[in-house]
């Protein structure tokens, strides 16, 4: 027998640590995953800012371009418009015929007339105060060019070629070099312009390369911030779960050692022969029988928390009618409920609707919950069961209730999230003693969720819990099939 | 001294000399029968540069223009004489309106004229209406001619005697010869 204990003890920590380690993995892989979504995200988001940035220079680095190509064109033809302008002046001095005086004349006007187009959009360009005073100076000297190449060309159509080549000596040669000194300041200018650019784009260059170093350096270093977090992670799951397998086993050998101690001495006492009498005999006959019963009932919830954990354990749902049910486990609970000096108050709904569920399985979560209420349900020692229908707010259809309420100890709010967790025992519960292995509320939850519905819990310290099986109302389908079943079990009874 | 006035005589002649064969050839071509041709009148504007200040001549005035016995504008430019080639109508109706001359008079007026030194400078002959109308603009002190459909606003349009090329009686026209059926 002891043997048998042992081995037993031992086979449950191997069967429960690899789905604790499932379990404890799936939540380092899911924490993982988080951690590089978001560092992809914080990548992607970067990248996008230096991309966006590099094309910024590039864009940069095509409008220089284009404009200092433009820039040179335009100065380009203002200095062949403004030779042309001076070129046709003279040529008209060579002929003596009007008509082609005339032409030239026409010629030179149209060159000037493109020079002075592009004087005035150079000045519509200009940005910075020296550029604008040179454009200034260009347009004034032009004109006074003009005025000059004017005078020279009525002289030229008059026929006063002498008063002509005066003119043009005294006044056009000088207003004309001005204009060309002029236009090679503009060219100037627009080379320093460029020049100017360059730098910038130079320097823009520089930051995009910081920057996307930078960019490198945060990466690797939010990488290993997520390596070390998984790490971490891991690690720490590592560590709860090996704590709670020490837990698990050290409340597993205390709940086994009570039983085991009263039948190691009830065995001694049988064997020593102190027992005598019949009635002795029958009494601890009882006893050895209670206690194996109850490390026989530890085992077996054991093993279906285990089963419930791999998803070994199926459960056929069919509608049930819960009246019967209830009635059934009020009667198994009876005595336990009676032993410990607790009251039942029992209040069942009338026309309950049939809940979608399985019979074993509603028993399995119902005892629990009322084992628990026991356990936990302090002096006042009064149980309260209500099974009631109520209005699934989600989806505005209904459920089947039973609810189990006591006025125990309560659960503090912090414990609230972890009492559903497998071998979780709140640390004031421990400094109670009061003995458990931490299955039994998620074994509830757990085959709950199997049929399809969920437990839920209001508790306040030192007032009370109340633990509530929500069950599926049968729909249609469900009750046919239920009638056609029960049809088929009849017939097979009969 | 009579030496140098053979020599002068000489050149007066060789300068009349294509003019009279050019009028001998426009008497070669047959004039059109009057019952062909009918007449038309065309006003003839008389333009200066926009920088002239001048805005109204007389016709007598503008004789002296044209004759070239005036030689500056009242702004001390020195006027200069835009004509078309012989033979054009604009330039005959300028002879026959404001000079009163046919083209040989005309010819040996300034030959003389530039000779004596009265005139200054010999008027200048352009092929083409845009031609004159170029000129003038180009020149401050051109005086020239031109039907009223060849002037924009490049250059001014004088009145004469008061009196501008679509008024009513307005006397300077181009006599248009225009064929008939």
């Amino acid at each position: 027998m002891s043997s048998q204990l042992k081995s037993a003890f031992d086979h449950r920590p191997r069967s429960l640590v690899p789905n604790l380690d499932r379990f404890l993995i799936a939540t380092s892989r899911h924490n993982a995953s988080l951690l590089i979504f978001l560092v992809c995200c914080a990548v992607a988001s970067i990248g996008a800012v230096v991309i966006r940035d590099m094309e910024n220079t590039n864009a940069k680095t095509l409008e220089m371009y284009a404009a200092s190509v433009r820039g040179l064109q335009n100065i380009g033809e203002l200095q062949y418009e403004a030779q042309e302008t001076r070129r046709s002046t003279l040529y008209a001095l060579t002929t003596s015929d009007s008509n082609l005086q005339v032409e030239y004349a026409d010629q030179s006007r149209n060159a000037d007339q493109r020079v002075t187009n592009g004087i005035a959009e150079y000045t519509k360009q200009t940005r910075e105060v020296e550029e604008s005073a040179l454009a200034k100076r260009l347009a004034m000297d032009w004109e006074n060019y003009l005025s000059v190449r004017d005078e020279v060309l009525a002289s030229i159509l008059e026929g006063s070629i002498k008063e002509a080549v005066s003119y043009d000596l005294s006044g056009g040669v000088p207003a004309f070099e001005r204009v060309r000194l002029d236009l090679n300041e503009v060219k100037r200018l627009y080379g320093e312009d460029a020049s100017k650019s360059q730098a910038r784009l130079a320097a823009s260059s520089r930051r995009s390369t910081w920057r996307l170093a930078g960019i490198q350096g945060f990466t690797l270093l939010l990488s290993g911030a997520a390596i070390w977090a998984i790490q971490r992670s891991r690690m720490l799951n590592t560590i709860q779960l090996a704590k709670l397998q020490m837990e698990f086993v050290a409340s597993v050998s205390h709940e086994l050692r009570t039983p085991l101690a009263v039948l190691n001495s009830a065995a001694d006492n049988i064997a020593d022969g102190l027992i005598e009498g019949k009635s002795t005999l029958k009494r601890y006959g009882a006893i050895l029988q209670h206690q194996s019963r109850s490390m026989s009932h530890l085992v077996d919830e054991i093993l279906l928390f285990a089963s419930t954990e791999d998803g070994s354990q199926k459960y056929v749902l069919r509608p049930l009618q819960l009246t019967s049910i209830i009635d059934s486990i009020v009667k198994a609970t009876e005595g336990i409920i009676r032993d410990s000096g607790f009251v039942l108050e029992l209040k069942v709904e009338p026309n309950l609707p049939l809940a979608l569920g399985d019979e074993s399985g509603i028993s399995k979560c119902l005892q629990n919950l009322i084992s628990n209420a026991i356990k936990y349900g302090g002096e006042y020692r009064r149980i309260a069961l209500h099974a009631f229908q109520a209005d699934v707010m989600q989806n505005s259809s209904r459920e089947v209730c039973v609810s189990i309420a006591d006025r125990g100890i309560g659960i503090d709010s912090s414990d609230l999230e972890h009492i559903f967790d497998p071998f979780y025992r709140s640390p004031r519960v421990s400094a109670a003693q009061i003995h458990g292995t931490g299955l039994g509320l998620s074994l509830a939850k757990r085959i709950a969720e199997s049929m399809g519905g969920r437990i839920s819990v209001l508790s306040e310290v030192s007032v009370g819990s109340t633990f509530t099986l929500h069950l599926q109302v049968a729909k249609g389908d469900d009750k046919k099939a239920a009638t056609s079943s029960f049809r088929s079990s009849l017939s097979q009874k009969l | 001294m009579s030496r140098r006035m053979t020599v002068l005589l000489i050149a007066l002649e060789l300068a009349l000399w294509p003019q009279a064969e050019a009028a001998d050839l426009f008497a070669m071509i047959p004039e059109p029968s009057a019952v062909e041709q009918n007449t038309q009148a065309d006003p003839l504007a008389i333009v200066v540069n926009r920088s002239n200040p001048v805005d109204e001549l007389s016709l007598s005035e503008l004789r002296k223009v044209f004759l070239g016995s005036r030689s500056h504008w009242p702004n001390g430019r020195r006027i200069t004489i835009v004509m078309r080639d012989p033979g054009e109508p604009e330039r005959k109706a300028i002879l026959r309106d404001v000079c009163g001359m046919t083209e040989d008079q005309l010819k040996t007026h300034f030959l003389r004229g530039l000779f004596t030194g009265e005139i200054l400078v010999s008027p200048k002959v352009l092929s083409s209406p845009i031609g004159v109308r170029k000129f003038i603009f180009n020149v401050p002190g051109a005086i020239g001619y031109l039907r009223v459909r060849d002037v924009d606003d490049t250059i001014k349009v004088l009145r004469i005697d008061g009196l501008l090329p679509d008024d009513k009686h307005y006397q300077l026209h181009i006599q248009s010869q225009v064929a008939m059926e």
